[in-house]
């Protein structure tokens, strides 16, 4: 008796605790506020006290890497958003987290290969950009740019899917205690099997990124390389360009050691000497600091554009919208060139930043917009519009790229 | 045993009423008892498998990646490709290895916790091999990480120990070996049977302890060597529980999706490759197609499990 | 129950105990070392200097504290209802005969037996179908879908393992079918229920892999700790984060099991 008496007494415990816990209903479910057919808002009500978010990692910063870097507290504090962000690691990921997030996700910051996607499965919702006072200060290039800006209900006019936040250039990032004193300028450290300057081979030591984007990587190598295969857009691919990129590729698999998804891992990984040397992002530059470099190689390198969209089931509007116009800040703009290493979206960012520095947006690229191949997601028409299918279209990518992350050679078929 | 020191009394309040009343109609009462279960698992679980399988038939519409309603067999077509059938083998094979490892790992304990250990002792070790369930499965795998990695405690060891030759064979190994250990198939088949080693012990430990140890007595006294009686008495009762076990350590690692993103080389498995095509490719039929390959292995396994009297074990 | 004296086990099958034991806890002893480590970033062997600091910074975590009440929740609402659930059908296929019986036994061992991704998978296919969203409730399904064989195990084995004598003599001396459920076979449940729901509770407690599919943008603590596992800067938070999880869990267990003095607790 005394035995059931006291397990009597832990189970009532335990179930104390577990009411004393419980209450609360974690968000989630909820009807969306904006339908598809119907247009943009026309103001802005009451914030809803929460905004959730789909972001780069290093996108959104609220202090807690480091806490100089925090453009979420002051905004949270200010409207009542609380900035929830769930980090995808590549444009397919975040397609995929807004596809299957109805109701969920308010906003994603979208590459130029998700954005099109987005608009064109009607995931998006065009924005109105008379609500976002600081729309003036976005840089020309990009307030029209083709990933974002699309005439959807055939009017004449283009409706804008978004506010473009950052953009920037993949860079070669490279282990300097490996390389010395001979700093790489080619992709070849990452396509060819060679001795490293620390006497080393390169295999197993490098990485790639694990998007089937990449490919164009391989494609924009070969433009310079190969030039009898007449590669122009490395997203624009004939059939023979493409299956000579994936050969690239699966030349590339013996050196690889492993791809990489979350810029966290990677940074690990390099912190570990894992790998020496990888196609990256500034941001795991910056991270990674002392002892580690990059490089924007001869070859030239592909990039992002990216745009805040809205999801059309969006759960919180009004907060969705007063986060596009915090983006646009040029605090905000300035301090995130900073942390990412990439170019802010609104120039006059560039002056006055004291974490950016004088010459921060020079450095990270400003003038180098037209040369940056920007990422778009392929198209069989090779963007002609015309209905043609001379280029190799997406879903061809990953199948394939998967492939070769998997060993294989898609297209000897071995 | 427990019993209860109150003497029987007779039945009052509306509680102990409806407890006389359904005592005296068994086929209502067995129905309620039933019910919960029959709708929980006959009903949602057995539902959202058929909503599964549905979407297995379903297909994905190429440039938006929307999912396109209509059946048909396309995307099982998909699991033919030669990429898609190699992750299957690879991860077949690799739930095998560390079953096996499982299985050779967890004997010792529980057998020692079966047979020898005292009451206190026995008490104790269960504790010690549940424990590490109740540490984050997360954190004890990148805990693996710092002792894998180049500079981790594993070649810190074996350097001192002056061992390191024989880790630079094991990674030039067919097969297992790769760059570096993290970036190997070896450090995969670590981990995975590090995690998993708990949900084998405990029920070999449980089946052993079904053992009596007259029986083993009467084994020894009939003349037979420890080696038979082992051979012949102990491993035969234990089977069950390293069945039931092997089913854990399978499924377990048939379905995991994480380990394989933190070690190896990058080279899919079947549990990774389902949450990649709905959580990265969003081609949620795929997936679902992915799914039903890992449940028809389970289900084969399970099936031949059940006549090695597997579930009574579990 | 051991009726026989206790032999003595060889010397090689104690090294090898204690080897496997070894095998189990090198990987703990290494996550306490670290989430002491100045290091913060890459882990290496000796670290190179020792601080208290990240406990500070991962207790005054608030999201921390969020997913851990989120994980409690979800565990303790998921292990009641498993105990219901999987309690009643214990009782029920242990005592009676009836068409199906079979086939439940076996539907009941499904969801833990197939991999967690089938489950994780299925239930979300199910709620996008109905257009439920995401919340503590479709949490706990996925939880108590996975724990009701756990209990239902842990008391079918006691049930087995309960001589069928001592319900009879119950009856011999007079009591009702009620009293002798209620007062001799109920207490003697009592234990192997716990047991169950402690495994269970832990099973829901550190479950991901089903979790991340029904989780919607909640944080459990699994998924609080994947999400900054490889935070740079502050790597030793998440052993803290770790430490502290088991150091909450762990006593309700030890308790748990110096009141049960069994060896109960048929995993899954």
């Amino acid at each position: 008796m005394r035995r059931t008496a006291r397990l009597g007494a832990l189970a009532t415990a335990l179930a104390l605790v577990a009411v004393a816990c419980g209450g609360g209903d974690g968000g989630g479910g909820g009807g969306g506020a904006a339908d598809p057919d119907q247009p943009p808002i026309t103001s802005i009500g009451e914030p809803e006290g929460q905004v959730n978010i789909i972001a780069w990692a290093g996108y959104i910063e609220d202090g807690s890497t480091d806490p100089a870097y925090d453009w979420v507290t002051a905004f949270e504090e200010e409207t009542g958003c609380q900035v929830n962000v769930k980090v995808a690691g590549t444009s397919d990921e975040m397609v995929a987290l807004m596809q299957g997030g109805s109701g969920q996700f308010d906003l994603v910051t979208a590459s130029g290969d998700a954005s099109l996607r987005l608009i064109e499965g009607g995931t998006v919702q065009p924005v109105n950009i008379d609500l976002i006072d600081s729309w003036d200060t976005v840089d020309d290039r990009l307030k029209d740019a083709p990933w974002h800006t699309v005439d959807t209900d055939g009017d004449g006019t283009a409706e804008h899917y978004g506010t473009p936040y950052q953009w920037g250039s993949n860079v070669l990032l490279y282990n300097e205690d490996v390389f010395g004193d001979e700093p790489p300028t080619s992709w070849n450290v990452v396509f060819e099997e060679m001795t490293l300057p620390d006497g080393k081979s390169n295999k197993g030591r490098i990485q790639a990124y694990d998007g089937a984007i990449y490919v164009a990587d391989a494609a924009l190598y070969l433009r310079a390389h190969r030039p009898e295969l007449g590669i122009e857009d490395p997203y624009a691919l004939t059939r023979e360009q493409f299956n000579a990129a994936i050969e690239l590729l699966v030349q590339q698999r013996e050196l690889v050691g492993r791809y990489w998804h979350d810029a966290f891992v990677q940074i690990d990984d390099f912190q570990n000497g894992e790998a020496v040397a990888s196609s990256s992002w500034p941001f795991q530059v910056n991270i990674l600091g002392e002892g580690f470099a990059s490089v924007v190689p001869e070859e030239g390198a592909t990039g992002w554009a990216d745009t805040t969209m809205m999801h059309v089931d969006a759960p919180h509007p009004n907060c969705a919208y007063l986060w596009m116009e915090h983006s646009l800040d040029p605090k905000v703009q300035g301090d995130l060139a900073s942390w990412f290493g990439s170019v802010p979206a609104v120039p006059s960012a560039c002056e006055g930043n004291e974490l950016l520095g004088p010459d921060g947006c020079t450095i990270n690229g400003i003038d180098n917009f037209d040369q940056i191949e920007f990422w778009k997601t392929p198209q069989a028409d090779c963007f002609r519009g015309d209905g043609s299918s001379d280029c190799v279209p997406y879903h061809e990518w990953v199948t394939n790229y998967v492939a070769v992350i998997g060993g294989r050679d898609p297209v000897a078929g071995t | 045993m427990v019993v209860s020191e109150a003497p029987p009394r007779a039945a009052s309040g509306p509680g102990r009423r409806v407890g006389a009343v359904l005592f005296r109609h068994p086929a209502l009462r067995l129905a309620l008892m039933l019910l919960p279960a029959v709708l929980w698992l006959g009903g949602l679980y057995i539902g959202s498998l058929g909503i599964l399988l549905t979407y297995s038939l379903y297909r994905l519409q190429e440039f938006t990646g929307l999912v396109v309603r209509d059946v048909g067999l396309s995307t099982y077509a998909l699991l033919w490709q030669p990429a898609n059938r190699e992750i299957v083998v690879r991860t077949v094979a690799m739930a095998a290895s560390v079953t096996v490892a499982c299985a050779v790992l967890a004997f010792p304990v529980a057998y020692y916790m079966a047979r020898y250990a005292t009451l206190r002792m026995r008490t104790l070790l269960y504790l010690v091999v549940i424990m590490p369930l109740w540490s984050s499965y997360l954190v004890r795998s990148i805990a693996w990480r710092a002792i894998l990695a180049g500079e981790g405690l594993l070649p810190w060891v074996l350097d001192r120990l002056g061992l390191d030759g024989l880790l630079r064979l094991a990674l030039q190994a067919p097969l297992v070996g790769g760059p570096s250990l993290v970036q190997s198939k070896l450090s995969l088949f670590i981990v995975f049977t590090y995690l998993w080693l708990p949900f084998m012990i405990l029920p070999v430990h449980a089946a052993l302890e079904r053992v009596p140890g007259s029986l083993l007595e009467a084994s020894a006294d009939m003349g037979a060597r420890p080696r038979t009686t082992f051979r012949r008495v102990v491993l035969p009762l234990a089977k069950p529980g390293v069945v039931a076990g092997s089913i854990f350590t399978f499924s377990l690692t048939l379905g995991d999706f994480i380990l394989p993103q933190i070690f190896g080389t990058s080279e899919f498995f079947l549990g990774q490759m389902v949450y990649t095509q709905v959580g990265v490719a969003g081609n949620l039929p795929l997936g679902a197609a992915f799914t039903f390959v890992a449940m028809a292995i389970m289900l084969v396994y399970l099936g031949a499990a059940r006549r090695a009297g597997a579930f009574e074990a579990l | 129950m051991r009726t026989t004296s206790t032999p003595r086990a060889g010397l090689g099958l104690r090294i090898a105990t204690f080897l496997v034991v070894a095998f189990l806890y090198v990987p703990l002893l290494v996550m306490i070392l670290y989430a002491f480590t100045t290091q913060t970033a890459a882990f290496t062997f000796p670290p190179p200097g020792l601080t208290t600091r990240w406990w500070s910074i991962a207790l005054g975590n608030e999201r921390m504290w969020e997913a851990l009440r989120l994980s409690l929740v979800v565990a303790g609402v998921s292990t009641t209802a498993s105990i219901v659930i999987g309690g009643l059908l214990a009782a029920a296929v242990y005592r009676a005969r009836f068409a199906g019986r079979d086939a439940l036994a076996f539907l009941v061992v499904l969801p833990i037996a197939l991999p967690g991704i089938v489950t994780g998978i299925a239930l979300r296919s199910t709620f996008a179908q109905l257009e439920l969203g995401f919340s503590t409730w479709s949490l706990v399904v996925g939880h108590t879908t996975f724990c009701i064989v756990i209990v239902y195990n842990n008391v079918v084995a006691r049930l087995r393992r309960m001589s069928p004598s001592l319900a009879e003599a119950s009856s011999d001396l007079g009591a009702s079918g009620w009293q002798t459920f209620r007062h001799v076979v109920m207490p003697n449940l009592a234990t192997a229920v716990l047991a169950g729901a402690i495994l269970a509770f832990a099973l829901s407690f550190d479950e991901i892999i089903v979790t991340t599919f029904v989780a919607g943008q909640q944080q459990t603590l699994p998924i609080y700790i994947f999400s900054i596992l490889f935070r740079p800067r502050q790597k030793p938070v998440v052993n803290v984060v770790a430490l502290v999880a088991i150091a909450i869990t762990f006593v309700p267990v030890l308790v748990a099991q110096l009141l049960t003095r069994e060896e109960g607790g048929h995993v899954r």
